[in-house]
């Protein structure tokens, strides 16, 4: 629990947490402040990491108009100090103007920051979209229970009649559990980073993705059905994994609120290394980059929308490929002669 | 979502079923490989040559062995300088200037990959000699071989003569029945004779092929069938593993047509891909020509005209299956041809079609959708191995005939060592019902680009209404 001290205002220096929660402050009313471990000190750290006589800054006052100045002052350290961002080797000093902001500082693994009453302060920051939406759960439950009729007529399509009652009954626990499951992985780790468990969030993560992998699982291939687009589903796996990395985006959103940035570069990042392997691995396993040999996704005739050809064009329109074939076929029975050739060589 | 292939575990089943009766050229050679693994002692050979077979064998035989002996040669392919066989198989002298005639398939590794192995024969007496490959004929299956020793002889005083077995003439045809007897020397053990009936030709077969009634194993692949005279009938080239003693002999005169054409021919030089792909592009003409000309059967569906072959060369098995579960019944029709060509590490020259009739009124339309839909994933398109194929390549589109609208899908493969030879492969499905719909795949190995069209046209062309609409 921070432990504010009242009175009027002269100083604050504060230990921060990695995720921006005051662990403690202290009120400085007189200049130098000493840090240490070592009780006589006026800021006690008790971690291995700091000297018994740690630190000192001081605060000197300029000429009118001016801005003051630290005086930032290394003890007996190993460690030394870290101000802003740089380093003060133990018994060294360094002076820095006062910015007219907060001071960071860093001794041992303890994150300090130091305030003057006449500091300008950041704007009031609204609450964060995750802690925002948590309390309505009203549409999350509405998409969960869109996601689970999707997913129980799925199953319902795939089952023969007689073997439909025990089958509806596993998909429906095998969903809830698994969902349940990647939710609650998800909040432990929330928790872990930020105290929260933001478990509202991810269930409302997890069911938005998840509504939309079914779309894709149906949409692409309906479209390529009614259209004979066999480019949609070739590469629909593309979509596929952008939703999957924006799923996890907003998952890690949930774990490290601070770094957006660094989490939407991660999942970028995720996102064009799946698709590459993947298409890496299509030309490899059939020579192409999509990833269906043919458009193999049948529906109801009546949601055909495109026409059809007479036999003799479409075997006509085959006439191209002998030359691709050809090349082929060439191409790569020079590289094993080649091979051969070297092995051969004695 | 993912729709499991749950059905096609049923099918692959009956698949197997009808593949298994398929003529398995091949094993005699291959089923010689666990054998001996070192070339055994001439002597082991000889002695192994007087020894008489189990099974009981009338004076005649013993007489026409004792004529035929000395013509009689096992033929080993070995690795060049490893001194280990790869295969045996059996033949015999055809002139007295050292020709002799066997299978392709015993002389395959030699023919195609030349700087790898070395081909030499072993007599009835352990006479052992070097071979050179005269002349092919790939679609029955013979080589014609000359002894090297013959050649080098021939520069020296006196040519070696060598001991031929004479062909029976084509004027005087076998009765179904006749005694004929066929040797060689099976799974390396040594010479052997062994006695059936001549049980005419293979029905059903592209190429002719005689019908032996009796027991041929690996090994004797090449030995000559005689008749009683001691006149060769045919040249033993393959068995079913799942019958007993059904056998099967080239005939003769495709053998001494061979000879005819390859008497005076200089040795092959290298690999000899080039002649195999000549050939097997005349059998494609030809196979095609019989396919297309032979039209397709009627009354194949109710609703549907389905293309399902005349019985000449191919065959038709039909299974039926009624779901238990309360899903898809399905009815389903298998044509193979028993004929296939021999080329080395594969076969090919071969059509396969089959067509699976789908009724899904128990289902209703999005369930039969979705069965549908999986049977007609389900499908590979990828048969040999990247050393000997491209990958295949697809073209497909929704296709109509007279009305009835069609989904097709033809992929195409090329051979790499054997130019301007395709396979091709059509996948249609029928898109004019809801409920219910007929799948149709249609395969042809080894033929030209110009008739991997006309086979799809043709295929594609047979789907139409039993009825006019």
């Amino acid at each position: 629990m921070p432990i504010t001290p009242a009175g009027p205002a002269a100083a604050l220096l504060e230990a921060v947490d990695r995720d921006g929660t005051v662990r403690q402050a202290w009120r400085i009313e007189r200049w130098p402040v000493s840090i240490g471990r070592a009780l006589d000190n006026d800021v006690v750290l008790s971690e291995p990491h700091v000297a018994a006589h740690h630190a000192t800054i001081d605060l000197v006052a300029a000429a009118d108009g001016a801005p003051a100045t630290f005086v930032v002052r290394a003890g007996e350290t190993r460690n030394g100090v870290v101000v802003g961002r740089e380093r003060v080797a133990g018994g060294a000093a360094r002076e820095v103007a006062d910015s007219g902001r907060e001071l960071d500082l860093q001794v041992g693994r303890t994150q300090l920051r130091l305030r003057l009453p006449g500091h300008a302060l950041a704007a009031e920051q609204p609450m964060s979209a995750i802690a925002s939406t948590e309390h309505r759960w009203l549409p999350t439950v509405a998409i969960a229970v869109a996601v689970l009729a999707i997913v129980l007529a799925n199953a319902w399509i795939d089952t023969d009649p007689d073997a439909l009652a025990r089958t509806m009954g596993s998909v429906l626990l095998t969903t809830i559990a698994g969902g349940a499951l990647w939710c609650g992985l998800w909040a432990l780790l929330s928790k872990t980073f930020t105290r929260q468990s933001h478990f509202g969030w991810h269930v409302r993560v997890f069911v938005v993705a998840s509504l939309a992998l079914l779309l894709l699982s149906v949409v692409p291939p309906l479209i390529a059905f009614a259209f004979s687009w066999p480019w949609v589903t070739d590469f629909s796996f593309i979509a596929v994994y952008a939703t999957a990395a924006a799923a996890i985006y907003f998952h890690l959103l949930a774990v490290e609120p601070a770094r957006r940035r660094l989490m939407r570069a991660v999942a970028a990042a995720g996102f064009l290394a799946g698709v590459a392997l993947s298409l890496w691995f299509n030309v490899q396993r059939t020579g192409r980059l999509g990833e269906e040999l043919y458009m193999n996704h049948l529906f109801p005739p009546q949601l055909r929308l495109a026409g059809t050809k007479p036999v003799d064009r479409f075997i006509g329109g085959l006439a191209p490929m002998q030359a691709v074939l050809d090349k082929k076929a060439r191409e790569q029975s020079n590289g094993d002669n080649d091979g051969r050739g070297g092995d051969d060589d004695d | 979502m993912g729709i499991r292939d749950w059905r096609w575990g049923a099918l692959a089943a009956q698949l197997l079923l009808a593949s298994s009766s398929l003529l398995a050229q091949t094993n005699a050679r291959t089923g010689a490989q666990p054998g001996p693994p070192a070339v055994p002692p001439p002597d082991a050979a000889a002695s192994a040559a007087a020894a008489v077979p189990s099974a009981p064998v009338s004076l005649s035989a013993r007489k026409v062995y004792e004529q035929a002996r000395p013509s009689l040669v096992q033929i080993r392919t070995v690795l060049k300088g490893r001194a280990s066989q790869t295969s045996v198989g059996s033949g015999f002298f055809v002139t007295p200037q050292g020709h002799i005639l066997t299978n392709f398939h015993v002389v395959s590794e030699a023919a195609l990959k030349p700087e790898q192995h070395d081909l030499l024969y072993v007599t009835a007496d352990g006479r052992e000699a070097p071979l050179v490959i005269v002349q092919l004929d790939v679609l029955h299956d013979l080589a014609l071989l000359r002894a090297a020793d013959a050649t080098a002889a021939a520069t020296g005083a006196s040519p070696r003569r060598f001991d031929a077995l004479a062909f029976r003439p084509a004027s005087e045809p076998l009765a179904q029945g006749e005694r004929i007897y066929s040797l060689g020397n099976p799974l390396d053990v040594g010479f052997a004779v062994t006695q059936g009936t001549y049980n005419g030709l293979v029905r059903r077969s592209f190429y002719p092929q005689i019908f032996f009634g009796g027991a041929l194993s690996a090994g004797m692949s090449g030995g000559p069938a005689l008749d009683e005279e001691g006149h060769v009938v045919g040249i033993n080239v393959a068995r079913r593993v799942d019958g007993e003693q059904v056998s099967f002999l080239v005939p003769a005169e495709f053998a001494s047509a061979l000879l005819a054409r390859g008497r005076d021919a200089a040795p092959l030089t290298g690999p000899a891909y080039a002649i195999v792909d000549e050939q097997l592009l005349k059998h494609q003409a030809a196979l095609v020509d019989r396919f297309v000309q032979q039209g397709w059967k009627e009354a194949t569906h109710p609703r549907y005209r389905l293309p399902v072959p005349p019985d000449v060369f191919m065959r038709c098995w039909g299974t039926s299956t009624i779901s238990t579960t309360g899903g898809l019944d399905f009815e389903r029709s298998d044509c193979v041809m028993d004929t296939r060509i021999f080329v080395g590490d594969f076969t090919t020259g071969t059509i396969s079609l089959r067509h699976e009739s789908y009724d899904g009124t128990k289902l209703g339309a999005l369930r039969f959708a979705a069965r549908y839909s999986a049977s007609f994933r389900n499908e590979s398109f990828v048969r040999l191995s990247a050393q000997h194929q491209t990958k295949p390549r697809c073209a497909e589109d929704y296709v109509e005939r007279d009305g009835l609208p069609l989904r097709a899908v033809v992929c195409m493969r090329a051979y790499k060592k054997l130019p301007q030879l395709y396979d091709v492969a059509v996948l249609v499905a029928t898109l004019d019902q809801s409920q219910a719909g007929v799948q149709g795949r249609f395969d042809a190995q080894g033929v030209s680009f110009a008739n991997a069209q006309r086979l799809a046209q043709h295929y594609l062309d047979a789907f139409r209404w039993a009825q006019p609409h």
